[in-house]
């Protein structure tokens, strides 16, 4: 089983590893540039010499030890320091005048403290070593510390203190961190659990402050809202699918009763063959809807080809130009510009513009006549066609790129409403638009191709 | 000079005696194929899987295959790949429910003749099929081979189409279409097939663009003769030939 650490603990732990590892570093590198074995050859002199001293007194009593300590200050060595006290701590003689503080009881051994060498001057750090000679006799004898070692001495106990302070720090550090990151993911780590619970208005808490969570939050929003709109879409597709699939398959129902109905072959025939076209027509459906899926999902992208825009243009005009003709209207064929060749799906853009014309058929009326067109501009190429129908009002256009869209019912005359949808999925699929624009009067519906695309 | 066969009413008497690969692991749609190609006189053999599939492909001596993409064992697609590749150049047809332009593209390209989708009418599958059929046979006849049907004679080098001793003018789209007709001459020709073979569109424009385009070629056709020579069979296409 592994251990569960909570994820602030871990980033508190992380927080004053990484405080601590810094600073010590930083600790680590003074020491090693600043410490030198003076300090330690200084106590060791110190402590030799004392057992020098101490070797003179027990071997010459008294004033063998006296005669030595004046032997030794008149050598003028000016580190020197040796005194002799009497039981509270006081020189007696010797060249300092006190212990700088006095101390409360004296301890025989070697100790780092403070002298004072003049009576008013300030007090100096020395390394010392004390002995007992008799109860009211204490030997003191030692160094002063230069002001070189001095400052030494001071910097390694600072550098110890600074240790303390860093773990110190790096944990206060830590909990800080810690508490702020977990009070941050616990907004987001909210909101994505009630979201989870089926919550999908909810949205991640921004500070506003811009910061990392902040910008994390966002992304998560426009994720959110994006998952939104397309549930959103894949309801009403769905909706709409189950609704617009009611009427061809009742129709189909109806005939097929109609059939079982009657005596008459040749009624039964008739009635049969307007069941398959029935059923034909619900495959269209079915398959236009997959087609605008794969094409919106970027589907068959590896089968693009280089083509000339004015070819695909004048081949679908003459396939279309009969059934135009046998309407009752009539169109030409218009090129702007040089359009540039394309990489795309022929057949796919055929589809598309094949829908655009069929609209035109319809919607241009007997009599009139519409244009198609293949156009380039600054950056696009141009394919569709311009009518002078009824167009389609500014706030209708949306509704008529839906799936399934219907606008008011003078333009809902047959067809499943996904013409164009499928000619915008195309589009996309092509990395262009399909533009609906107003050819005042009527309609210019065409899709734009980047040509750098 | 090539003479057309005189064309009885009936389809099956035809074409006697085809050996065909059905791979199919639906069992319905198995038995539907099976029992209407053995009804038009067919010899079916019938695997579910396509392992199976490709080793009879390669061994057999099958007149056309009929895959479905997806079945069991091996992939219809990688199936029909390695049999090109071993250079089995046995027709064949895919049937799917694959059905989107991009599916539909993405057959041919694997080295099939022709891709159809599920559902598909049987009048469908068997007009596509007897096209294959005739292609492999050559019947079709030759690019620069006369081709007479009835009254109707076509030289495919001039591209000039007489009825009758006179002659008819048509347009490049409309020449291709009788064109079309007539190297599929007596049998029926759809209208998907139409839209392949002479447009060379895959997809479904779902209005009656091709209907109009074929009205045309008869009133051209038959105009100033009393035979209907291109007629409608309802329920799957038309047919170029002597009335029956």
């Amino acid at each position: 089983m592994t251990l569960q650490v909570p994820t602030s603990l871990r980033i508190a732990l992380l927080a004053v590893t990484l405080a601590l590892a810094s600073n010590l570093a930083v600790i680590g590198f003074i020491h090693w540039r600043t410490y030198d074995d003076a300090i330690d050859a200084q106590r060791q002199r110190v402590v030799e010499e004392a057992a020098a001293l101490s070797d003179v007194y027990r071997s010459g009593g008294p004033a063998a030890l006296n005669a030595a300590l004046h032997d030794a200050l008149t050598e003028g060595d000016p580190q020197l320091l040796v005194a002799i006290l009497d039981g509270k701590g006081t020189p007696r003689s010797g060249n300092i005048t006190a212990l700088a503080p006095p101390p409360a009881r004296l301890k025989a051994g070697y100790r780092d403290g403070q002298v004072r060498i003049a009576k008013a001057g300030k007090p100096i750090d020395a390394g010392y070593v004390l002995r007992r000679l008799s109860p009211t006799r204490w030997l003191l004898s030692g160094r002063s510390y230069g002001e070189r070692l001095a400052l030494q001495r001071t910097l390694q106990r600072s550098l110890l203190l600074a240790v303390a302070l860093s773990v110190l720090l790096g944990l206060v550090c830590g909990l800080l961190i810690a508490r702020y990151v977990a009070k941050r993911v616990s907004g987001i780590a909210a909101a994505a659990t009630e979201i989870g619970d089926g919550d999908l208005s909810r949205r991640v808490p921004i500070s506003g402050s811009g910061d990392a969570f902040d910008q994390l939050g966002q992304q998560i929003n426009v994720m959110l809202d994006r998952i939104v709109a397309l549930m959103q879409e894949l309801r009403v597709l769905t909706d709409c699918l189950a609704h617009d699939l009611r009427s061809p398959v009742g129709r189909l129902r109806s005939r097929i009763d109609a059939a079982m109905a009657t005596d008459d072959e040749e009624k039964r025939n008739l009635l049969l063959a307007g069941v398959v076209s029935e059923a034909d027509a619900l495959m269209r459906i079915l398959t236009t809807v997959l087609e605008i899926g794969r094409s919106e999902a970027m589907a068959s992208r590896d089968q693009f080809a280089w083509l000339d825009p004015r070819e695909l243009i004048a081949e679908l005009a003459e396939m279309y130009e009969p059934l135009v003709e046998d309407s009752g209207a009539d169109f030409r064929l218009e090129t702007r510009g040089v359009p540039l060749p394309l990489f795309g799906h022929r057949q796919l853009l055929a589809q598309a513009i094949s829908n655009l014309i069929d609209n035109a058929v319809k919607y241009a009326g007997a009599g009139r006549s519409f244009v198609v067109f293949a156009e380039q501009s600054d950056r696009d190429v141009c394919l569709g066609v311009a009518d002078h129908g009824p167009g389609i009002a500014d706030s209708e256009r949306a509704e008529a790129r839906r799936r399934f869209g219907r606008l008011d019912t003078s333009r809902s005359a047959g067809g499943a409403g996904l013409g164009l949808a499928l000619a915008e999925a195309v589009a996309h699929l092509h990395r262009g638009r399909l533009e609906l624009e107003d050819n005042s009067p009527g309609l210019r519906a065409f899709i734009a191709i980047p040509t750098g695309a | 000079m090539p003479v057309a066969p005189a064309y009885p009413h009936a389809e099956s008497t035809i074409a006697m005696g085809r050996k065909i690969l059905l791979v199919e692991d639906d069992s319905e749609t198995a038995a539907y194929l099976v029992r209407g190609l053995s009804e038009q006189g067919h010899n079916v053999d019938h695997v579910a899987d396509g392992r199976d599939g490709l080793f009879l492909a390669t061994g057999g001596d099958f007149d056309l295959i009929i895959l479905d993409r997806m079945v069991p064992g091996l992939d219809g697609l990688a199936l029909l790949r390695a049999l090109r590749a071993a250079e089995v150049v046995t027709p064949v047809l895919i049937l799917s429910a694959l059905a989107s332009v991009g599916d539909r593209i993405e057959g041919l390209d694997s080295g099939s003749d022709d891709y159809l989708v599920k559902p598909f009418s049987f009048a469908e599958l068997l007009a596509r099929a007897n096209a294959l059929f005739r292609r492999a046979d050559g019947k079709a006849g030759t690019a620069d081979m006369r081709l007479i049907v009835a009254d109707l004679e076509i030289d495919p080098l001039a591209r000039s189409v007489k009825r009758g001793g006179r002659a008819i003018l048509l347009q490049p789209r409309e020449y291709r279409l009788l064109e079309y007709f007539a190297r599929n001459a007596g049998r029926v020709v759809t209208r998907t097939m139409l839209l392949e073979q002479v447009w060379d569109y895959h997809f479904d424009p779902g209005t009656n663009v091709i209907d109009v385009h074929v009205s045309r070629l008869r009133r051209k056709l038959e105009e100033g003769s009393e035979q209907p020579i291109l007629h409608t069979v309802r329920g799957a296409g038309y047919r170029l030939g002597p009335a029956e």
